[in-house]
């Protein structure tokens, strides 16, 4: 099963992933999606990152490539990753000082 | 109204500073997240899905306009100029940044406000009737004894780590509109013999993924003797509860597994070594308490009713409003008003920072700047002279406040569910906005008469699904969200928990459902004055089933 790495920013509390080059961003899509056989990588990233003191709630997510795009199995991954639904408020964003790298 | 005195005020100082200093080291990186999260927690500091999330205490459901207009302005300054109210009588904040908390808590302690205990296991705020002192039909304000229960129990050193959670509600009224009990502890105000007011004691009621309505463990209990009392049941509580299993640590798997008859006997043995003792509420405190309860400066207008029936013909929006949304005062010529906080399509219990702000305008003009807070999720003006009526509700109308669908189909308990909360299953809030929409028509809501629909995301129940006349649980299942619908709870001095009655709906699927439900109750009661709940006592599932799963 593909995975991805989230969790939440600690001064915005802000949904976050981490991406390709170790920086946590906001954007879903452009997560770092580790495949089945990259479970030591994902559980150095995951060290790396509750290191920083600055990801909170550190978690591995399951997800599948759809239509290219990245898609996580559970409901409660993707709304976290749309923000609330009804109406739509648009998500909590990190401001200058609150971006977040490993 | 009360207010804190020097201790108070110095203590929620206190805690805000050391709280500053928490956040600070933080930050910093002095502390991790592991030692810090017991310490934001202690704050009302949640993290939920997409922020953190503040909870702040409204102690017995009662707001001052000044405490009002603070929200208004944490809402606008800190948040995204909106706050939640909660089943709680609590007001949550859904998009604070952590270096702005601090902030925060100090200007809330400034309005004499605070987070402390919302979290947590230990006694939590307690709740009342929102109609507390004011409603007609009560024996005694219970908000007096409310406060002595916040003094008593805030920092209590015995009871900060209780197995789980506490929660304590009161009503002064013997109609129950405070859910008393589906609370750890409920106290409903009683006369005996002689005319004296004391408390029936109810334990044991919750709701959750073990709903159980309370059991009477003693049927009056003095004024003077309810902290002793109080004690001696958590004292037993703590001694025995289930510490080993976080599902069976509240004290309702306590009393159902030990019995009734053996934990009233040891909470009567507690009782009966304090009882007399340092406990004893000295008869001064009372009434200095009391005092700070004592009623507004009531006037006489000359006008003692209205006539509904007239308004309703000449603007039946009004009519409507005054028909739902007033309740019978104590005081002649005095009314009570709730203000929905649940109009077509929006989400329940949220208000936005303005209408905070005319809400506080019309308290401080109108109800001697007295707010209440429902368990509904609706907002109460508590004293409002019948003179006066039409001026509140034409400050509602330019707020945006005057549905009047209150006690209707549309006034749904709703819980944040998978919109924000991070323990939820599924999704709460479109739910409702379907429901509502589906209904939205004034003669067809009031053609179904008074029917309560409560919505949980999870099985916590924080939407009380239980016990709603028609209950809605969010599930997950395989990736997707289904709605669980339970039939016959309630929440009042009829206490009963729902009955599931088939397997769920998906959400596009529960408008449908309820309608279904709906169209059998009204082909099946015997007169429209005959509620859904009534009809369903004298029907049972039967009619309610096959109108949902058809007679296969
Ligand atoms: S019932 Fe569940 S989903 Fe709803 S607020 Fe409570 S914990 Fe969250």
């Amino acid at each position: 099963m593909s995975k991805i790495l989230t969790g939440n920013e600690l001064l915005s509390g802000a949904a976050v992933y981490l991406d390709g080059h170790g920086r946590w961003i906001e954007e879903l899509q452009s997560a770092r999606v580790f495949g089945a056989d990259e479970g030591g990588a994902l559980e150095a990233a995951v060290g790396a990152s509750k290191a920083t003191g600055r990801i909170v709630s550190v978690e591995t997510e399951d997800v599948e490539m759809r239509g290219g795009a990245i898609y996580p199995l559970r409901v409660r991954e993707r709304i976290r990753a749309e923000g609330p639904s009804a109406p739509r408020v648009g998500r909590q964003h990190l401001a200058e000082d609150e971006h977040v790298s490993i | 109204m009360y207010r804190y005195d020097e201790f108070d005020a110095a203590f929620v100082s206190e805690r805000v500073q050391q709280f500053s200093d928490q956040v600070r080291r933080r930050i910093a990186g002095e502390l991790t997240e592991d030692q810090f999260r017991p310490l934001r927690l202690m704050n009302g500091l949640y993290l939920q899905l997409h922020a953190y999330m503040l909870r702040i205490a409204i102690p017995y459901g009662t707001l001052a306009a000044r405490q009002l207009r603070m929200l208004a302005h944490v809402a606008r300054t800190y948040d995204r100029g909106y706050g939640h109210f909660t089943t709680r009588q609590n007001m949550q904040f859904h998009w604070p940044k952590l270096r702005d908390v601090p902030a925060i808590l100090a200007d809330l302690a400034s309005v004499e406000m605070h987070s402390i205990q919302t979290s947590g296991n230990c006694v939590r705020n307690v709740t009342v009737d929102q109609f507390a002192g004011a409603a007609a039909d009560e024996i005694i304000d219970p908000r007096p004894v409310a406060e002595i229960i916040r003094q008593w129990s805030s920092l209590h050193p015995e009871f900060i780590y209780l197995p789980r959670k506490f929660k304590i509600a009161m009503t002064g009224a013997p109609n129950d509109r405070a859910a008393v009990k589906f609370h750890d502890i409920g106290l409903m105000a009683q006369t005996n013999g002689s005319g004296e007011v004391g408390w029936a004691v109810y334990v044991g009621g919750g709701l959750g993924r073990t709903p159980m309505v309370a059991k009477l463990i003693n049927g009056f209990v003095p004024h003077e003797h309810l902290l002793a009392y109080l004690e001696a049941i958590l004292r037993v509580y703590n001694r025995y509860g289930r510490r080993d299993n976080k599902f069976k640590a509240r004290i309702k798997i306590l009393v159902h597994e030990e019995g009734l008859e053996n934990i009233k006997g040891q909470v009567e043995e507690e009782f009966a070594q304090m009882r007399g003792g340092i406990l004893t509420l000295p008869e001064e405190e009372l009434e200095r308490i009391n005092a700070y309860f004592a009623l507004p400066a009531y006037e006489d207008h000359g006008v003692v009713n209205i006539d509904i029936g007239r308004e309703k013909i000449l603007d039946p929006a009004y009519g409507r409003f005054l028909e739902n949304n007033t309740f019978p005062h104590a005081r002649q010529g005095y009314t009570s008003i709730t203000v929905s906080l649940k109009p077509i399509g929006g989400v329940p219990g949220d208000i936005t920072a303005d209408q905070m702000d005319a809400v506080a305008e019309l308290a401080e003009a109108y109800s001697f700047s007295e707010i209440r807070v429902t368990h509904e999720q609706n907002v109460v003006l508590p004293h409002v002279a019948l003179t006066d009526l039409r001026a509140v509700y034409d400050g509602l109308v330019e707020a945006g406040l005057a549905d009047g669908n209150v006690g209707e189909i549309t006034d749904m308990i709703t819980c944040p569910g998978l919109d924000y909360c991070a323990l939820a299953n599924a999704r709460s809030i479109p739910i409702a906005q379907d429901i509502a929409h589906r209904f939205a028509a004034p003669e067809r809501s009031r053609e179904i008469g008074k029917l309560k629909i409560k919505i949980s995301g999870c099985i916590n129940a924080c939407g009380h699904h239980h016990v709603g006349h028609i209950g809605i649980l969010g599930v997950e299942k395989k990736g997707t969200e289904l709605y669980q619908i339970t039939v016959g709870g309630d929440g009042t001095e009829d206490a009963a928990v729902g009955r599931i009655l088939g397997p769920g709906f998906v959400a596009a699927d529960v408008p449908d459902a309820i309608e279904k439900l709906v169209d059998a109750y009204i082909e099946k009661r015997e007169s429209p004055d005959e509620t859904f709940i009534a009809a369903y006592r004298r029907l049972g599932d039967a009619p309610f089933k096959e109108a949902l799963y058809g007679n296969g």
